[in-house]
């Protein structure tokens, strides 16, 4: 086995073991006892996780994405760029080529987003709030995910860089079942329980009496 | 003795930890965009006032305990023990700078549910013996009486014969009645401590011939800020058994959002009952009864600008914030929206039991200053908020910050309104009259 399947294969294996511990989480949280409401509903609770995961997500639905767009639309670039790249990521473990029609669009969006991870670091070392709120492992996953999407473009304009952002890449998804990165998880759970609460409560139906000017 | 609160504390945070809650716990990405979503931090820009950093000192104590990292390294990976002294403050924070008023979880990206959050470490505190002293003890008196309602029903039915004959003279009908305990009424009105939330509902009903009766207990639950489910469920008890036994279609809660939000979202859930009645607020009613045509309405008795403060309870919590509209819309002849208002409103900064707190006054005064700033703009006289602690704050915030507003209910807005024909004998003592509580 020459040096790129050894690495090919370590990614393989840390991909397989951060996934597996992940879908345990997932289900540990599942098998919570389903939190029941009798309460009266006055809508729709289905149209409420519907708008959750849609229109609720757009920048002008919440005072705080029209305040800080610019801010907003880092965070939207910076995780476009994640799913590229993890993407573009399993397509080498998978396969020893990467379309090219593929290719392209996938990377720019990772050097995009890792442009917007590096972003994201000089945020939360400069901005107070951010420093203050932030611990070792919020820096440590924001610097591991920029450095793997970096990883990740370079490796798709030259593949000498292949082997090492498999390494770095199988250190990350150790990492990321016990990090802040698994937050990824909880996010669907916490849309739902939010759009439960504007659709079952009637919130949503009364959208056009929200805020002002 | 002191490990008996502090393990308390830590059994009572390990039976909340439900989906919600862990969900809460763990997505929060640390973005920092809730910070000027809080009327704290608008106040106050300071980093304890930042929703995350609250709500990131329970995550401390949850990641200690259940986080392989944190708990091998808490310094790096954001663990804390829970001592006593950490209780004490989360304590102090959990009830002093948050109202609970979920502004934060409408302008998060994620959604995060911090007031659940600051809810549990509430509950904590209450474990812990850390809980303030005037709550716990509202709500133990709202528990007693419960138990021998007996014990002061004759009084109480004293106190309601007298306010009974100032409805009959405002109304100019001797026979105009609010009743007690009567079986069969279609609404079990629920009122606050006060005549104040007693006599105007009682003349809207009496507008619109309404099948009432007035419930022995208030709306007002205690239990609910202290985040103590077992208080909170006893409170409640005494309406439902009420309202079941008098065989009500449904329970009409006062002006008052914590109890709206209490009765018509968490009791059903604490008792793990769809209850046989209906339960909404007030102002839902009136709102219909607008609507229906059922009140004959005249806006000009209230000429003056009116401004409408959307109480987080009834808005985020509730969504009651078109109702209110319909009635202003039908009673205020020159009604002005603050900005931002609806679901975006700020919250007073009386919330979550904050206004019966003395401790806490100057801290709730200051976090006000930003409703304090919407009403100003306004430029309206009056500041109309359906729900009676918004009213004590917004009085206060009146006096601290000089914004010469007079402070009213939803329902006193109506009655002044209303145009009732009164009996030909009053009409005979007086010349035909418009109703007015002024």
């Amino acid at each position: 086995m020459d040096f790129l399947s050894i690495t090919k294969l370590i990614a393989s294996l840390s991909l397989i073991f951060s996934i597996s511990l992940i879908l345990y989480q997932w289900i540990s949280l599942l098998k919570k006892p389903k939190v029941m409401d009798y309460s009266a509903p006055k809508g729709s609770s289905l149209k409420g996780i519907i708008y959750a995961f849609t229109l609720g997500m757009a920048p002008w639905t919440k005072e705080s994405t029209r305040k800080h767009w610019i801010l907003y639309l880092r965070g939207i670039l910076f995780h476009i760029g994640i799913f590229s790249a993890l993407f573009l990521f399993i397509l080498r473990i998978l396969l020893n080529y990467t379309p090219h029609l593929i290719l392209f669009p996938l990377a720019l969006f990772a050097c995009i987003g890792a442009l917007m991870g590096l972003a994201g670091i000089l945020l939360r070392i400069l901005e107070r709030n951010l420093r203050e709120i932030s611990n070792f492992d919020d820096h440590l996953s924001l610097w591991l995910v920029s450095i793997f999407l970096f990883l990740v473009v370079l490796s798709s304009i030259s593949s000498p860089f292949t082997p090492y952002m498999f390494i770095f890449s199988s250190l990350m998804l150790l990492y990321v079942p016990f990090s802040k990165i698994r937050h990824f998880l909880y996010f669907f759970f916490s849309r739902i329980f939010f759009g439960i609460h504007i659709g079952k409560r009637g919130i949503l139906r009364k959208l056009e009496v929200i805020h002002g000017k | 003795m002191e490990n008996n609160g502090v393990e308390s504390a830590l059994k009572v945070l390990e039976k909340q930890l439900n989906k919600p809650l862990i969900t809460a716990l763990e997505v929060c990405a640390r973005c920092g965009i809730c910070a000027e979503s809080c009327h704290y931090y608008v106040s106050e820009p300071s980093l304890k006032h930042v929703p995350a950093w609250r709500a990131e000192q329970l995550r401390k104590i949850y990641r200690k305990k259940y986080n392989l990292f944190a708990k091998l390294f808490p310094k790096i990976f954001g663990g804390k023990e829970l001592d006593e002294k950490t209780l004490e403050e989360l304590s102090e924070m959990a009830f002093s700078e948050c109202t609970l008023c979920r502004r934060c979880t409408f302008n998060c990206p994620l959604g995060v549910d911090t007031p659940l959050i600051m809810k549990t470490l509430r509950a904590m505190a209450v474990a812990g013996g850390k809980a303030p002293e005037m709550l716990t003890m509202l709500a133990d008196s709202a528990i007693e009486k419960g138990k021998n309602p007996e014990f002061f029903k004759e009084l109480f039915l004293q106190q309601i014969k007298e306010l009974e004959k100032e409805l009959q003279k405002i109304v100019g009908d001797p026979d105009a009645k609010i009743p007690v305990g009567k079986k069969g009424a279609r609404v079990l009105y629920v009122a606050l401590a006060g005549a104040h939330t007693i006599i105007p509902p009682a003349i809207i009903f009496y507008a619109v011939k309404e099948n009432w009766t007035l419930s022995l207990y208030e709306a007002a639950n205690y239990g609910v800020f202290l985040g103590d489910t077992e208080r909170a469920k006893l409170i409640a008890k005494r309406i439902i058994d009420e309202a079941k036994e008098l065989g009500v279609q449904e329970v009409v809660i006062a002006e008052c959002g914590h109890a709206c939000a209490a009765l018509v979202w968490e009791a059903p859930n604490w008792f793990k009952e769809k209850f046989p009645f209906r339960m909404r607020n007030i102002v839902e009613l009136i709102a219909e009864y607008v609507e229906k045509g059922l009140l004959k309405l005249d806006k000009s008795k209230n000429p003056e600008p009116i401004t409408y403060h959307d109480s987080c309870n009834l808005a985020r919590t509730s969504g009651i914030f078109r109702e209110p509209r319909i009635v202003l819309n039908a009673v205020a002849e020159n009604f002005i929206e603050m900005n931002p208002h609806g679901i975006e409103n700020y919250c007073c900064g009386g919330g979550g039991g904050l206004v019966a707190l003395p401790e806490y006054e100057e801290k709730r005064l200051k976090a006000g200053k930003p409703k304090a700033e919407q009403i100003r703009r306004t430029g309206a006289k009056i500041v109309c908020a359906a729900c009676e602690n918004c009213r004590l704050q917004i009085n206060d915030l009146n006096s601290n910050y000089n914004l010469n507003v007079k402070v009213v209910s939803l329902a006193e807005l109506v009655v002044n309104a209303i145009v009732i024909d009164r009996k030909k004998k009053f009409k005979e003592e007086r010349a035909e009259e418009r109703v007015s509580l002024r």
